[in-house]
């Protein structure tokens, strides 16, 4: 493929960089905006002012202050958290294995976390324990991983690859143990939805928890970025280089971890984000994670605010989240592609 | 000067008891370049993992500036000495820019980013190579001789006064192996010091300041490369016949390497031809040819019409001959001819079926007729030619088998030998006998 040699200018990039920001934020308002109930902008914008100041608020029909305060606030806040956290993690991810084919799941963490939500499900029905065993087991799988890969000396990062897919298979096939013994007119279909993934259950109780979570892991990531370069060198040439691989690559997967496993959570299973988004980065600012890590964060996030903002506003019912981020997402990546300069 | 690197008495193992490096010694002052050569697994890579502080040494140490390398921290280390890695595709195309700043990582916190000050000596490292204008290309599509200058210019931005290099050229044409080696060497006029891995004898003699030679991870010389790069000890190392060319005042100046000579059947008449030659030479001092080729060439059939040639010339032979001997077109047997007397004995068989590929060795010997072989070749008295068919690891490395074959050469007590050995075994038998002939041993060069 040719390529050009002259430097992306200044201009481009500025520009770039903005439309990067501001896109998340235009899907944000939209999010605000659009839904089954219409609400006009000003009213969106007085419904959010209204706690601060009540008399504004005072002229608004009760229910669209409502809509907007604890239904469409609290989830378009969801879909920018956990949009950021696939997007960042996956590129994380993709630097210290080497490898653009793999996202925050390699090392087990949704398999996990959909177990702990089908057995919650299954066993307790509450809300907030579904959300704790998702978070826990998610942890757990990781855990099982990281510490099986330690029992072998040689070539560290494949062996802890291959646990993850070994980890991933076996809470898969417990999770389908589960949904064998679920009851099929109840609890098997509230499973079966989880597993798609969907921000409509998401309260103002969900977030916090996800918001510490996530902020301070992107933050991480993003002071990190910079290092995930030399990591995605390999171990030896990063030592070469001054950096103490091990432990750079431990922080990243206990951060990217619990990042994942708070998203996961709340969401249930949302697969691919996190694996696409980085290429489409790259396609846009290049593989330097000094770019390249705060492009996938606001992708990652203005990502899944358009899917949600469609599956909440495609068909009367709503569209599992899991099921949308391939149907939007392949053809996007596809086309992303074709027009590619370079590899990656 | 003052030295700059030293290592002392290193060893290192990957797996117990098979040592990688064993008691490997050097240093290096400012400015020198020293080049380690040896064969492929000869520990050239582990030695400069050791050097680098990648990897620590079982025993011995490495100085650096007088004090222990493993006193410092990473980055620190990494301020000091850098390794420029065996040229390689990273996942990502980065740009030549980006892969010449990953060079600034010791100088950054763990979680740094580059500033504009390091901009700047990216920009300096990339215009003192000829870089400047490929610095937005991708690593990945620029050509394996600018890949190269890219590393190294990680190397200058990395503002270190060692570095380190595992086979530079190795993939490079002439034409790059040279710029990059012309490069290396106007930076080491300005002060920076080289340890270079190579494949390449007439690089270092063209390059080196020192030369190191390893084999199974030892020493085998260190010193200049007129002391180093001599035909003994390059045909020692590296299994083969090589000649040094050297100019009017004795000046190293390339190695060439040497095939096998094939020698033709009425060559031994002829006083002009490499035969008659050799057994011309034979009367002033013991002449060894060992006969080599992959097995089942000829190599005893070879031997067998030197040694009619021989007896044609009213010359008198004597030694062994091991002709194989077949069942139903399978080799069943090894038996030991005396050629003085003619007599001969079964010295192996092949063992039981069934698992037959499986044992090693495969070849049950004879011990008794092993010790008849042996008194053979010890009362064997003068003669012009004597044949020894054939030595292999059991006399090279467990000291059993044909050991008087083995005394009688270390003693030089032959006029021609000619001596049958496989071609694994060569880097053995020539720094053993540093003069030997190697003659390719295939039976048709002889019809």
């Amino acid at each position: 493929m040719p390529s050009t040699n002259a430097a992306p200018s200044r201009l481009k990039t500025t520009i770039t960089g903005i439309a990067l920001a501001a896109l998340p934020a235009i899907l944000f308002a939209l999010a605000l905006l659009l839904g089954r109930y219409p609400i006009g902008p000003l009213d969106v914008g007085r419904s959010l002012l209204s706690p601060i100041f009540p008399k504004l608020g005072a002229d608004i029909p009760e229910i669209a202050r409502r809509l907007v305060l604890r239904v469409r606030l609290p989830r378009a806040l969801a879909a920018l958290l956990i949009g950021a956290s696939y997007g960042g993690t996956g590129a994380a991810f993709q630097a210290i294995f080497k490898n653009p084919l793999v996202d925050s799941n390699i090392l087990g963490v949704t398999s996990g976390a959909g177990f702990g939500a089908a057995l919650a499900l299954l066993l307790l029905r509450n809300e907030w324990q579904v959300q704790l065993f998702a978070f826990a087991f998610g942890l757990l799988a990781v855990g099982l991983a990281f510490f099986g890969s330690r029992l072998y000396k040689s070539s560290p990062l494949l062996v802890l690859t291959l646990m993850g897919i070994l980890v991933g298979s076996l809470f898969g096939s417990l999770t389908s143990l589960l949904k064998y013994v679920a009851d099929p007119l109840d609890t098997l279909p509230a499973i079966t939805f989880w597993l798609l993934g969907s921000l409509s259950s998401i309260t103002w109780s969900s977030l916090p928890v996800l918001a510490f979570v996530t902020l301070l892991g992107v933050f991480f990531l993003w002071l990190i970025r910079w290092r995930l370069n030399i990591l995605s060198l390999g171990d030896a040439e990063a030592r070469a280089l001054g950096v103490n691989p091990a432990r750079s690559k431990l922080c990243i997967i206990i951060v990217a971890t619990l990042m994942t496993a708070a998203a996961v959570s709340v969401s249930g299973v949302i697969g691919w984000v996190g694996l696409v988004i980085p290429h489409a980065g790259r396609l846009l600012v290049g593989p330097d994670h000094k770019r390249l890590m705060p492009a996938s964060i606001l992708m990652g996030a203005s990502f899944l605010l358009l899917i949600d903002n469609i599956a909440r506003t495609l068909l009367p019912g709503e569209i599992p989240l899991g099921v949308l981020t391939g149907l939007v997402g392949v053809p996007v990546l596809a086309l992303l592609l074709r027009r590619g300069r370079r590899g990656w | 000067m003052t030295v700059q690197l030293q290592a002392q008495h290193l060893q290192f193992a990957y797996l117990p008891e098979r040592n990688v490096l064993d008691d490997v010694s050097l240093e290096i002052n400012a400015g020198e370049t020293l080049y380690i050569l040896g064969r492929n697994g000869s520990g050239k890579t582990t030695l400069l993992s050791c050097l680098a502080g990648l990897i620590t040494p079982a025993a011995g140490q490495v100085l650096l500036d007088g004090q222990d390398l493993l006193s410092f921290g990473p980055a620190e280390r990494a301020r000091k000495v850098g390794l420029i890695p065996q040229m390689h595709t990273p996942a990502f195309s980065y740009t030549v820019n980006e892969m010449v700043m990953m060079g600034r990582a010791p100088y950054l916190g763990w979680l740094g980013s580059p500033s504009r000050d390091d901009q700047a000596i990216v920009d300096e490292a990339l215009a003192q190579l000829g870089l400047f204008e490929l610095r937005n290309r991708p690593y990945t599509e620029i050509s394996g001789g600018e890949q190269q200058l890219v590393l190294i210019a990680r190397g200058l931005a990395q503002k270190c006064q060692l570095l380190l290099m595992d086979e530079p050229t190795a993939h490079l044409d002439l034409s790059n192996q040279h710029r990059i080696l012309e490069i290396v060497s106007q930076l080491g006029d300005r002060g920076l010091s080289f340890i270079i891995s190579s494949h390449s004898p007439n690089n270092a003699l063209a390059y080196a300041d020192r030369v190191l030679l390893l084999e199974g991870g030892k020493v085998t010389a260190y010193g200049s490369p007129e002391e180093t790069l001599t035909e003994p000890k390059l045909s020692a190392i590296y299994g083969i016949r090589t000649e040094v060319i050297t100019n009017g005042d004795g000046k190293p100046l390339a190695v060439v390497t040497q095939r096998p000579i094939a020698l033709e059947p009425k060559s031994l008449r002829d006083p002009h031809s490499p035969l008659g030659q050799i057994f011309a030479r034979s009367k002033a001092e013991p002449q060894l040819i060992l006969v080599t080729g992959l097995s089942g060439v000829g190599k005893t059939t070879w031997c067998t019409q030197l040694i009619g040639l021989a007896r044609d010339a009213g010359l008198k032979v004597n030694g062994l001959l091991s002709p194989s001997i077949f069942e139903d077109g399978r080799k069943v047997g090894i038996e030991v001819v005396d050629l003085h007397s003619g007599d001969h004995r079964q010295l192996a068989r092949l063992r039981e079926e069934g698992s037959a590929a499986l044992q090693t060795p495969r070849w049950a010997f004879d011990s008794e007729a092993m010790d008849w072989a042996n008194q053979v070749l010890t009362e064997s008295g003068a003669s012009d030619l004597t044949v020894i068919d054939e030595l292999g690891p059991l006399e090279f490395f467990q000291n059993e088998g044909l050991t008087a074959g083995m005394a009688k050469l270390d003693a030089g007590d032959y006029k021609v030998a000619a001596v049958v050995i496989r071609s694994a075994l060569l880097p053995q038998a020539l720094s053993r006998w540093p003069n030997a002939i190697i003659v390719n041993g295939s039976a048709k060069t002889l019809p």
